[in-house]
């Protein structure tokens, strides 16, 4: 399956979740589905969104948290699945694109070149519900229960590598721009204040 | 009275209810009690980055959080510090071990000492140090320049606040 298709069933199956996504392809796409402005779309620290989507969840319990993680950037931070693993939120929804390819610089061979079992290892941190998902149909079906079980959940789509360059445009708003837009959403959907009085 | 306890005080006068920690044996006493206090939610992570970007999502939630870590774990987590919070100018308060000073004796710590706030003044983060229990009450002041310079902002603990003056 491709990723632009496993991510039009996902919108469709979120239901008012906040999004955080990896930088790179799984930014590029979900903003290319989606154009939604309650993402939080990474621009660096790679490896990273995982922990910012487990602190997201751990300071909002009542907000469904959706993190759309790559398999390279869950390589350089597997220790997320055990801080995550210790936490067990029950509102965070954990999903990585795996290609098995670092996509965004060109489809480059990644650490392990296929090997490692993302979904084992998880259930190894403490991550209780983990499940590898390679075709559509399969995910289909799954996502209800994803969606409404309890967290954390775990799950690795098991992506084609597209060829060379996606090209996907990146979404067109500058880090500071984009903080502003995804916490003042925040502030609208979920009553809480993120900035002070003075808006910073 | 005890320094962690008073730290601890003033890290509730700040309104934090979330830490991020990692520790070094200088900052683990105030872990353990963060540890123990049902008010607050205690994430031990497995690097000092993880601390920084669960920080960083929590301040989206509307939540007041600390990372705390030891110096050295502040020099490995620059480049999520500069990617993360200085890009997207996201507020980060860290309370880091002020380890490598001319009172800290330890040979693996000079290099610390010597080269992470000349880093920290690369990245233009603010800092400041408390060096006496006096200083402790100043933590709230520092909390509110962190939010309003909206970076990462490191605050200091001395090892004479932590572990007294160091005599022989």
């Amino acid at each position: 399956m491709k990723t632009r298709e496993c991510f039009e069933l996902l919108a469709a199956e979120r239901r008012g979740a906040l999004v955080v996504c990896a930088l790179g392809m799984a930014a590029n796409e979900w903003w290319a589905v989606t154009e939604s402005e309650d993402t939080f779309y990474m621009h660096g620290a790679m490896g990273f969104a995982a922990s910012f989507a487990l602190g997201l969840a751990l300071a909002l319990p009542q907000a469904p948290v959706w993190l759309l993680n790559s398999d390279g950037s869950l390589c350089m931070n597997l220790g997320c699945l055990i801080t995550e693993g210790g936490q067990q939120p029950a509102n965070l929804r954990h999903f990585v694109v795996a290609n098995r390819v670092y996509q965004t610089v060109g489809a480059v061979p990644m650490v392990g070149r296929g090997a490692a079992d993302y979904a084992l290892i998880a259930r190894g941190a403490g991550i209780a519900a983990a499940r590898p998902i390679a075709d559509l149909e399969s995910l289909r079906t799954a996502l209800p229960a994803i969606s409404a079980g309890p967290g954390p959940q775990f799950t690795v789509l098991e992506v084609e590598a597209e060829a060379g360059f996606l090209g996907t445009p990146p979404m067109p708003y500058e880090g500071p721009e984009m903080k502003y837009r995804f916490g003042r959403s925040v502030e609208r959907r979920f009553g809480v204040k993120v900035f002070g009085p003075q808006g910073y | 009275m005890d320094p962690y306890a008073a730290i601890h005080a003033e890290l509730r006068r700040c309104g934090v209810t979330l830490a991020a920690t990692l520790p070094d044996d200088w900052v683990a006493p105030l872990i353990r009690r963060l540890d123990a206090d049902p008010a607050l939610r205690h994430v031990p992570v497995a690097r000092e980055a993880e601390a920084i970007a669960i920080c960083s999502g929590a301040f989206f939630g509307g939540v007041q959080s600390v990372a705390v870590m030891g110096a050295t774990g502040l020099l490995t987590c620059t480049g999520e510090l500069a990617t993360l919070n200085l890009r997207h100018q996201i507020p980060v308060f860290c309370i880091v071990s002020q380890r490598g000073s001319i009172d800290d004796h330890r040979i693996y710590q000079e290099v610390q000492g010597r080269r992470t706030v000349p880093v920290l003044q690369a990245y233009d983060f603010p800092h400041h140090v408390i060096d006496r229990p006096e200083q402790i009450g100043e933590i709230p002041d520092a909390y509110a320049a962190c939010r309003l310079q909206k970076r990462p902002f490191i605050l200091f603990l001395s090892r004479r606040l932590l572990k007294g003056v160091q005599r022989g």
